[in-house]
Formats: structure tokens, sequence, C-alpha cells
């Protein structure tokens, strides 16, 4: 179900917005003070997370698009 | 390598796009932002009021001692009312006197606050800047008391503060999700667009009969050679491919089984045309093909193959059609360093392979020079007609049995100011294709009439037979000139023979019959040239009711060798009794020629064994001398 369609490239710099900003979502302490928002960034975080975990990006999918080396 | 060629395209609509996208969720962003940001501190500013209200209010409702003329509270009761933390400033009017409290703040920035608001209607700006100080205020009126409250606030910045890390979070999220939306969108339609494209791509540059690539695509691989010009070693062949008889094949059996033939023939050649060499469909019956980096000795097996593959039958409709092909091919760089002439070279050596019928055939360029000397002869052909450079030379026909020359035969020679004497061949298709058809065939009558008449002045009383092609027939003023030079030369019809050639009568029968008709009622005679080797049928023996028939040379050439000619000959001569016609035999070349006639019965002849076609003077002096008694078959 989930084919490839991201390269090494994209596929980090994915995870490393993931990893962060899921981190931020749940570790901001009083920065954000706002549940909708930190929900926005965990869901955000979330979708970086799974293209870095099975290196495919629905939206490209969708678009039927891919930076995966052929 | 030789890459396919492209239809040049405009640039991508992707990256517009995207930057489209892009800019449509920055100004959404931006609006977004601005339109929280004032939201958020109206709504503030709108409590803040509330609350400075509740307090003038307050003020106002204190009772006051009548010590206490004035309006306002002490300092020590307002600073419990008001928050004397931040600078803030009072001020009651009445009709008696007006009196203001000030906390934190300057009598002289209080004096101004107070004219700004006194300049100020009570709907007007909440807010007042000041020496980039901020201030809310609110005005309101008790009776004949006026209260004004005004306090430094740092409320917007607050707002700001806020609002900002969330807009700016939230911000990045539309961001981020206005890029996606860009990405999906543009993919979308830019795939559309690719397929879109890719299929005008596949209209414009094939053939929709056939599917094979069209001129366009010709067009663009000529181009692709341009731009690899500078590399030595590329080279190539481009071959044109013509149907012999597709016009044939349409006239007959119509444009379906014609578009038919071309559809099963295309499929044929590609066996034969193996990637990367590229078959094209020009149009009508012409195919080219491109075989890069082919050396002549390739393209002439390629041209011979084509050729075999063309002359195959295809069955259609269940009919075996075998239309056959004229092949030419040239070869670049060897025949011509320009792309753009490489068709024309290839066309030419195909024109030639059809007219030589020799299937194919490899440029050369003395093909150019004939053609160069073609459009010459084409050119010089009107002044030619004027200057009467179109002469008439004269063979005899001889009766074998006594070596009298019972007529002669006026056939045209163009005697070219520098080209010297020129025979029919080189010139009669130009005129045919010239359109001037009709003009020569006129100059040839009036000048066979003009002749005869001149020798019938001198006594020679011998009629002129002149070769007219069924186009002239199809001239509907021809016998009304007919009728009217042979009464300005006064000249009797008689004198005067028309010859017609068989394979081409069979265009418009019914009209060259009606012509001929009124022709022979001038008292022309018709003689049916080249009998023998046309495609009519024995039909139109009886339906021109020709006065003479003239046996094709062909037939007479090997007479002695061929049983089948002479068999051919004897029929015809028996044939030309039945009509009641007389029979002429062409190209009598020997004695054995002239006796094999005699014994069967053809009496007439006509061919170098008695005279070679001379010009009129030395025609004139050959009818009356006569013909030597030792030509003589007797």
């Amino acid at each position: 179900m989930f084919k490839v369609n991201l390269n090494k490239l994209d596929r980090s710099v994915r995870g490393f917005i993931g990893i962060g900003v899921t981190a931020f979502a749940l570790f901001n302490g009083d920065i954000i003070n706002d549940v909708f928002i930190e929900v926005l960034l965990g869901i955000f975080g979330g979708l970086n997370l799974i293209s870095l975990v099975f290196g495919w990006c629905p939206v490209y999918q969708l678009a039927g698009i891919s930076t995966k080396d052929s | 390598m030789f890459t396919k060629p492209k239809l040049t395209r405009q640039a991508s609509i992707r990256p517009r796009l995207i930057l489209a996208c892009l800019a449509v969720s920055l100004l959404v962003s931006g609006i977004y932002v601005t339109v929280s940001y004032r939201l958020a501190a109206d709504v503030n500013i709108e409590s803040e009021r509330r609350a400075m209200g509740q307090i003038i209010s307050f003020i106002a409702n204190i009772p006051l001692s009548d010590k206490q003329r004035s309006p306002l509270p002490d300092r020590e009761v307002l600073s419990q009312i008001v928050n004397t933390d931040v600078a803030s400033f009072i001020h009651v009017k009445s009709t008696r006197n007006s009196i203001s409290s000030a906390f934190r703040i300057d009598s002289s920035v209080s004096k101004q606050l107070l004219d700004i608001t006194a300049s100020r209607n009570d709907d007007d700006d909440a807010i007042i800047m000041l020496n980039d100080r901020c201030f809310i205020w609110l005005r309101m009126s008790f009776g004949e008391d006026t209260i004004t409250y005004l306090k430094e606030t740092t409320l917007l910045d607050v707002t700001l503060r806020l609002v900002a890390k969330r807009l700016l979070i939230t911000s990045v999220i539309v961001f981020w999700i206005a890029v996606w939306l860009a990405l999906t969108l543009s993919s979308i339609i830019a795939k559309r667009a690719e397929e879109v494209n890719d299929k005008l791509e596949e209209l414009a540059t094939h053939d929709s009969l056939t599917g094979l690539p069209n001129r366009l695509y010709l067009t663009e691989i000529l181009r692709s050679i341009v731009e690899k010009k500078e590399d030595n070693t590329h080279q190539g062949c481009l071959f044109g491919v013509d149907l012999d008889k597709f016009k044939e094949v349409n006239d007959s059996f119509g444009h379906s089984t014609g578009d038919k033939l071309l559809m099963a023939l295309s499929q044929r050649i590609l066996t034969v045309v193996q990637p990367p060499n590229e078959l094209m469909r020009l149009g009508g019956d012409e195919f080219i093909i491109w075989a890069p980096d082919f050396t002549i000795a390739q393209g002439k097996v390629l041209a011979q193959e084509l050729k075999n593959i063309c002359d195959t039958t295809i069955p259609i409709n269940g009919l075996e059609i075998n239309t056959g092909a004229s092949v030419g091919f040239a070869h670049y760089p060897t025949h011509t360093t320009s792309p753009e002439t490489l068709l024309s070279c290839a066309d030419s050596a195909m024109y030639k392979a059809k007219k030589q019928r020799s299937g194919w055939e490899v440029y050369d360029e003395h093909i150019v020079l004939s053609n160069e000397r073609d459009v010459m002869l084409k050119a010089g052909l009107n002044e030619a007609l004027a200057n009467n450079e179109l002469v008439l030379h004269f063979q005899p026909k001889v009766d074998m049995r006594t070596g009298e020359i019972v007529s002669v035969e006026g056939l045209c020679r163009w005697e070219h100011p520098s080209l010297g004497l020129l025979m029919p061949y080189a010139f009669i298709d130009l005129i045919e294709h010239s359109g001037k058809v009709q003009d020569f065939g006129r100059y040839i009558v009036k000048q066979a009439i003009c002749c005869a008449a001149s020798w019938q002045k001198e006594g020679i009383r011998v009629p002129i037979a002149i070769n007219l092609s069924p186009y002239n027939l199809l001239d509907p003023g021809l016998i009304a000139f007919i009728e009217q030079t042979l009464t300005q030369a006064q000249l009797s019809a008689h004198f005067i023979h028309i010859e017609l050639t068989e394979n081409e009568t069979s265009l418009n029968i019914n009209y060259i019959q009606e012509a001929l008709e009124k022709i022979r009622r001038l008292g022309i005679k018709i003689a049916i040239d080249d009998f023998g080797t046309g495609m009519s049928s024995l039909a139109y023996l009886d339906t021109l009711k020709a006065d003479t028939i003239k046996i094709d040379r062909t037939f007479i050439s090997d007479l002695e060798s061929n049983k089948g000619h002479r068999a051919i000959v004897s029929a015809a001569v028996d044939l030309a009794k039945s009509f009641e016609c007389n029979v002429v035999a062409e190209g009598v070349e020997t004695k054995q020629h002239a006796d094999l006639l005699l014994s069967m019965g053809c009496h007439i002849a006509q061919g170098y064994y008695y005279a070679k076609p001379m010009p009129e003077k030395e025609m004139k002096q050959l009818i009356e001398t006569g013909i030597l008694p030792d030509a003589l078959a007797l």
C-alpha cells in the first residue's frame, strides 16, 4: 500500500521536521498554551513521521509525483 | 545516437502553477493574520473600555458632600478606584468648572491628551498614540458633567504577543497546506496538460490514416540533422517511395479501397523499415523513409527491398491489388550537405525511377541537370510557339509494291536556338503538363495545313498526317479552327490526316468519338496510331471508326523471329480488312520486314528502311525523285 515515493534527502528532511515538530507539540510547556494548535502541530509532525518511516508521502501519491530515483 | 525529434513546447506550466499557489497562500496567510490580529485587538479594547465605563459610572455616582463642590473625588479615593500602576488621567468638566486628576503622567502630556480627546467624537478611535505611548480613552456624560478617562495601555502589545505565537504557528501550517495543495494541483493539471499535449503532438506529427509520422515529423528530423551538422560522422539516407498506380486504384475501386491499400502497404513497408529507420507518409501515396547512419551501399539494398515489398499483391475486398512503387534515395552528406534539399534530391531520384520504370534509383546530379533543362524548356515554350521554333519533319508512308509515297507523317521537332534540334520525347511531356496542349495542337494543325497548301501550289499532292493527342480533341474550338484554317489556306480536307494514339483514347471516349465524327465530316481521315500497344479494347476500333490503323513498331521489329508478333500483325491486317480500313506498318527497318509484311497483305509501310524523318525541303525532293528502286520490296 505504501509505495515508496520519496528519495533519501526528501525522506530525511521530512524526518527531521517531523521529529522536531512533534517534539515541540508535545513538550513545548507554556509556549503555545493552545490545545488546538498543539493538535495541528501534532498532525503535521505525525504526517512527516509517517513519511520518515515508510518513505511515502500521501500528497505525492495523490498528485502522482515521486522524488524517488528511478 | 539519433534521438527522436520532438515538437518544441512551451515551458511547463508547473512552475508557474506552484508559484501562483504559493503567492495565493502567502496572501491568504497575510489576510488571515491581519484580520485575526485586528479582531483580537478590537475585542480587548472593547472589554477594556467597558471596564473603564464602569469606573467612570462609579466615579459619577459617588455621593458628594456639600463642602466638596468639586464633582471629582479625592485623589485618595480615586487611587483606590483606578489602577495607579499605569499612567491614568481623569477629567471632569461641568458647567461650573472643570477639574482633573492625573497619576504618573506629566501635566503637559495630559494637556495634550485632553486636547486630542476634545477634538474627537465619542465613536472615534479608542486608541491615542502619543510619543510612542499608547493611551485608551473614554468619555461619558452625566447630566451636566462630562467625565473623560484616559489611561496608558499595553493591551495591544499583550494582544500581539498572545496572538502572534499562535498565528505564527498556524500560518506555517496554512502555508504548508498551501504548498501541498499547489503541488497536488499543479501536478494534476500539468499531467492533464501533458496528456493533451502528447495527444496533440501525436495528431500534429502523425498521419491519421496510417498512424505513420507525417511531414511535420520529417521537418523535425531534417532540423535535427542541421543541429548535428558539426558532427562530421553523421550520415543517412532519405528515401522517397511513390506508388505507381495508386491513382488508378483510387479511380477504379474508390477511395476507401485506396485507403485500405495504403494501410496494408504501410504495414508491409514497416517490416523492412526497422527502427531507428523511420517511415513517414507525406500524404497521398508518397512515403518517406529516413535511415540514419546508412551508407549508399546500404541504401541500395534497402531500396531494392522496398521496391520488392511494394511489388507484391495485396488482397483487398477479394481483389489482388499490386500497384508497384518507384523508390529514389539521396545520401546525406554525399549528395547534398543541406538537409533542406535532401528531400528534393530523393524526390528527383524517385521521379527518375518512375520515368524509367526502373524500380529504384539513387540520386545523381544528372537528374538535376535534366530537371534544370526541363525548366528551361518549359520557360521557352511560349517563345517557341511564337517564333515558329517548332517545325514539322516528315517521314513518308510508302506503298511497298510500287514505291509510291502515299502520304507523309508530320513529326514535330523543336529547333531550339541553344540546344539544337530536339526530339518530341524531350518536350512533349512538358507541353502536356504546361497547360498548352491545346495551343500546341492548333499550332501543329496550322503548320500542317500551311505546308500542305504550299505543296499543293507546287503540285505535290501528298496528304500530311499529324499526331494529335486525345487531350487536343477535348479542345472545343479545335474543329472550328481546323475548318477555318482549311478555308483560309484553300486546301481540301483530304490532304490532312489525323493520327490518334490508341492508348489514350480511353479518355472520355464519348466526347472524343463525337469530336472525331465532326472531324471526319470535314473530310479528314482518322488513323489509330501505335495500334496494339494501348490499353483500350478492340471495341474502340469500331466506335472510333478509324480509316487507317498503324501497327506499332514493337510488333514489326522482331517480325522474323517472333511468331506471336507475326500472328498479331496478321490478325491486325485481317481486322483492318473486315473494318474496311487501311493498314500501315510502322518501324519497317529491313527488307525482310517489308517482304513478310507484303506476304501478310500489308502494303503500306513507314520506317527507316524507306526513309528517316526529314525536313520539309528534303521531303519535297524525295517526293519528286521517288523512293529508290533498290529499296523496294519488289
